[in-house]
């Protein structure tokens, strides 16, 4: 374990947090005796490294346990297994003493400005209660420090003595981001940030977000379901699918060359702003399936256009198709390096089944 | 927070330009969210108008309670000159003895005497005594019995008389022993018969003697003698207006059955058939008082004036039933000033017990506020911590304080306070510990309401992503609790709370008109009202019940009016 911890360190200095095969299951108790009688497994094994600096935008649709690998990550919740390094150390065999000294290098954003901010404390208190609570600045520097933060997020030093219900919600998500860059973080969890923002104001978060990437060399996890956004912030991209992580790769190669078939779907579904384009649309049918009970081998054999028969029987291998490409799909065990085309959807049909 | 205000508070997007001259000098004040709360609540005109009824009952319990110039159980009294039976007078049916000399007549021969009459004897035996009778007039006779009237002992040779009944002359000494010379057993001296009976050195000389009389009229002269007594009954009985006795002279003033004796121009005595007794026992009625009752009934005058030892003059009249006289004077009396009506010394009158309704229901504020804040706050107190540990910890510690919860509301309420009040009562507990008992039970059975509303608040709140942001920042448990968590719950515990003030009130106030809450000395409102136990009062003295039962109401719509009205003003979506 040490050892390969200091490897890890060794070989790729610059990777500020690697996961290894992260597990978060819930239990679903019932019966007589509150016994657990299943778990709904949602994230399902997932592993990334994730480079200083750099953004990784993880994508799926809801549900399919996003937000709460990024909790699990942050250790807001228990992982129920895998190894969560960061800069090197296991956030998740930390005691609480340990955890809460490190606390202020993890930070989080979360999607509702609205919930987020304590309604009955003020801004400044908000965004400065944990920095002396941690010690951040020495005592005479704190206002200053503050309105330097402040500043910094687009929020004015006589907004520290308003309360979060005087502003609106792009304010808000400054506010929470302001939190959050106030302790000095390195890792930042931005937890779809943005989609609880009208897309005027969701550009100018991204922006803001970029910019204090780049004034404090943070290294975000974007969480988002949003594709144009991930598109515009991720340096790299993981796809989940019903807890798993199904294709990771540089944003360019993904958004070039998707492998995974839900990737493909995913991605068709992108808007253009042209309205003479003729989408190629691939429509996925039926519904997620639940993570408490998921689809034996491939978990997305129910709804994957490429089914074949060993989908359903054989859970697939990870391929690296590309350096730093991978693919979790059997249709790349015998080498393909391109997702085959197959006939376009008959439209009708997949209006119906809409 | 104006309209105005609001857009440039929410207006600046990243155009730093233009936020920066949105300086403070251009915002008006910053509220906080208790500002804001304050600020609607005051404007709420039902809850500020029950912020006043409150005020009023707080400075009308506290403040009034101590400018009164009366005590809590203070009770008034008053002295009434009150016309009242004095003593009654009634013919006399019984015999009365008057003695020759003290122990002349005893028990047996006045017994015996009746029973003479009755049959009409002249003569009849007592013990060893033979007695006369001779009727004087009607239902008057003098007892006549033969009676040791001296003793003889013998000194140097001869007889020496002593005697207590008769005078001892030398004739009579000279007589006795002559007979006792002659060995003659009788003997006779100034036409009375002697017999000598004993022995030996002594001998005693019995003679027939008035022992008394005994008459049906009642001789009411403590300060005449046998003699005096007698002449006076014989003048009236044969009509004479004057008679002399002992060397004295008396006039008599007859009327009809009575006499009214005078010695010179003072009352000194009266015979009448009239039987006089004070109504109270242990009345002292002098002879003169009789004398002039006596007087009074004999002449038909209904009231007459009697100056008594201390010079006052006392009036008395006489009522006539029947053969009964009752004799009414004026005399003080103590008198509880029960159901006064108001007044300017008692503004709402006084009570059944006569203490001043207006400083009892100052001081049944006192306690009615004091118990329902005191109750309350032990609830909150209990609620709090014990709704605070099932919300924060959750699991089984949520599960058996919610079980304690769920019993706690199965526990019928007033059956409980029923039998904790007879209990108390038979233990004969004090009325101060039993206030204390009352707030302790009344907290016991209502915290539940309170833990659950806390535990829900905490759960909820739990939840909330700037729990898990607090999480998040790695700040302290304790601060996590103290200052994002309850500072969230209060608004909804003080309405609750505010609200629950009103209730406890209305239950003190029952358990007060039941007798189980609070006792004498101390007031409650609801005691106050429960002296009302019957349709007259009711009716007839409102002031007694309805200023109590009017403060009860004010109070409890004080505290719903202020407990809505907060509750409006913390609910962010009720903007007036």
């Amino acid at each position: 374990m040490s050892e390969q911890e200091k490897t890890s360190v060794q070989t790729a200095d610059d990777i500020l947090l690697e996961v290894r095969d992260l597990k978060k299951y819930f239990p679903i108790k019932g019966g007589l005796f509150n016994s657990v009688v299943g778990q709904v497994r949602a994230v399902d094994g997932i592993s990334f490294k994730l480079k200083r600096g750099t953004t990784m935008g993880l994508v799926g649709e809801s549900g399919c346990g996003k937000s709460t690998a990024g909790r699990t990550i942050l250790r807001l919740l228990e992982r129920t297994s895998g190894e969560i390094l960061f800069n090197g150390t296991d956030i998740g065999t930390l005691s609480k003493k340990q955890l809460r000294a490190i606390r202020p290098k993890l930070q989080i954003i979360f999607q509702d400005p609205y919930s987020s901010l304590s309604p009955r404390l003020p801004v400044g208190e908000i965004i400065g209660e944990a920095v002396r609570e941690h010690g951040i600045v020495a005592k005479e520097d704190y206002d200053e420090y503050l309105d330097t933060i402040m500043n910094e997020c687009g929020l004015q030093p006589f907004h520290k003595d308003r309360y979060p219900h005087e502003f609106s919600g792009g304010q808000r998500q400054r506010i929470c981001i302001a939190r959050a860059l106030a302790l000095n973080p390195s890792f930042v969890v931005c937890d779809e940030p943005v989609s609880a923002l009208d897309v005027s104001i969701q550009a100018q978060i991204i922006n803001l977000l970029k910019d204090l990437q780049r004034e404090h060399n943070l290294t975000y996890l974007f969480i988002s379901h949003d594709l144009s956004v991930v598109e515009h912030i991720s340096d790299t991209i993981g796809v989940m699918y019903l807890g798993n992580l199904v294709e990771t790769g540089a944003k360019e190669d993904i958004f070039r060359n998707p492998l995974h078939p839900y990737t493909q779907a995913l991605f068709s579904a992108i808007p253009m702003p042209d309205p003479d384009v003729k989408m190629n649309r691939v429509i996925l049918e039926g519904s997620i399936p639940s993570p408490a009970n998921p689809p034996a081998g491939c978990k997305f054999h129910t709804r994957c256009r490429y089914c074949m028969e060993k989908c359903g029987k054989e859970e697939p291998a990870t391929y690296e198709v590309e350096p730093g490409h991978t693919v979790t799909c059997h249709l790349y065990a015998d080498g393909n390096k391109k997702l085959p085309e197959l006939p376009p959807q008959n439209t009708n049909a997949a209006s119906a089944a809409d | 927070m104006s309209i105005e205000e609001k857009k440039t508070g929410a207006q600046p997007e990243g155009q730093d330009g233009q936020q920066m001259a949105l300086d403070d000098e251009r915002r008006v004040k910053v509220l906080s969210p208790g500002a804001m709360v304050a600020k609607r609540f005051f404007r709420n005109k039902l809850a500020m108008a029950g912020v006043i009824i409150l005020v009023i009952m707080f400075i009308f319990s506290f403040i009034g309670g101590a400018i009164s110039p009366y005590g809590e159980s203070q009770i008034f009294e008053d002295y009434e000159e009150v016309v009242s039976n004095f003593a009654g007078a009634t013919i006399n049916t019984d015999y009365r003895y008057t003695e020759a000399y003290s122990g002349s007549l005893p028990t047996t021969a006045r017994t015996s005497m009746i029973l003479a009459v009755n049959n009409g004897e002249t003569t009849y035996e007592a013990g060893e005594n033979t007695y006369q009778l001779t009727e004087i007039g009607e239902h008057c006779y003098v007892i006549s019995g033969t009676a040791t009237v001296a003793q003889a002992d013998r000194l140097a040779g001869s007889y020496v008389l002593s005697s207590d009944a008769i005078e001892v002359s030398d004739d009579l000494t000279a007589a006795f022993n002559d007979a006792m010379n002659s060995g003659a057993t009788t003997f006779t001296y100034d036409g009375v018969e002697y017999t000598i009976t004993g022995s030996g050195r002594t001998y005693y000389i019995s003679a027939m003697q008035e022992l008394g009389f005994a008459t049906q009229e009642i001789i009411e002269a403590d300060g005449l003698s046998y003699e005096a007594k007698k002449e006076a009954l014989l003048a009236l009985l044969n009509g004479e207006t004057s008679f002399s006795a002992d060397g004295t002279n008396y006039t008599v003033e007859l009327d009809d059955e009575t006499a009214i004796i005078f010695s010179g121009s003072e009352e000194v005595g009266a015979i009448s058939p009239y039987s006089i007794q004070g109504i109270e026992s242990g009345t002292v009625i002098s002879t003169e008082l009789r004398a002039q009752i006596i007087e009074a009934i004999a002449n038909d005058t209904s009231s007459f004036t009697v100056t008594d030892a201390e010079g006052n003059e006392v009036e008395y009249e006489v009522v006539r039933e029947n053969t009964r006289y009752t004799i009414r004077t004026a005399s003080s009396t103590r008198l509880i000033q029960t159901y006064l009506a108001p007044s300017t010394s008692h503004w709402l009158g006084t009570d059944g017990a006569g203490m001043d309704i207006l400083t009892r229901l100052m001081y049944g504020g006192r306690i009615s506020l004091l118990i329902g804040f005191v109750v309350v706050i032990l609830e909150t107190i209990i609620g709090v911590v014990l709704g605070g540990i099932a919300g924060y910890f959750g699991k089984w510690v949520d599960m058996l304080v919610m079980r304690i919860v769920d019993i706690f509301y199965c526990i019928p309420t007033w059956p409980i306070l029923i039998i904790l009040g007879a209990v108390m009562d038979s233990y004969q507990i004090g009325a101060r510990v039993r206030i204390y008992f009352m707030m302790i039970v009344l907290a016991v059975l209502g915290w539940p309401f309170i833990a659950r509303i806390v535990r829900g608040q905490i759960l909820s709140l739990r939840e909330q992503e700037f729990m898990v942001a607090a999480e998040a920042t790695g700040i302290s448990v304790s601060r996590r609790i103290f200052r994002h968590l309850v500072p969230n719950v209060i608004p909804q515990l003080i309405v609750q709370c505010t609200m629950a003030l009103g209730g406890i009130i209305l239950t003190e106030s029952t358990m007060s008109f039941l007798g189980i809450g609070v006792k004498f000395p101390y007031a409650s409102w609801g005691n106050i009202i429960s002296s009302v136990s019957n349709v007259f009062v009711m009716t007839n003295y409102w002031y007694c019940w309805i200023p109590a039962g009017f403060c009860i109401l004010l109070t409890v719509l004080g505290f719903n009016f202020v407990g809505d009205g907060l509750r409006d003003a913390f609910d962010p979506k009720m903007k007036r």
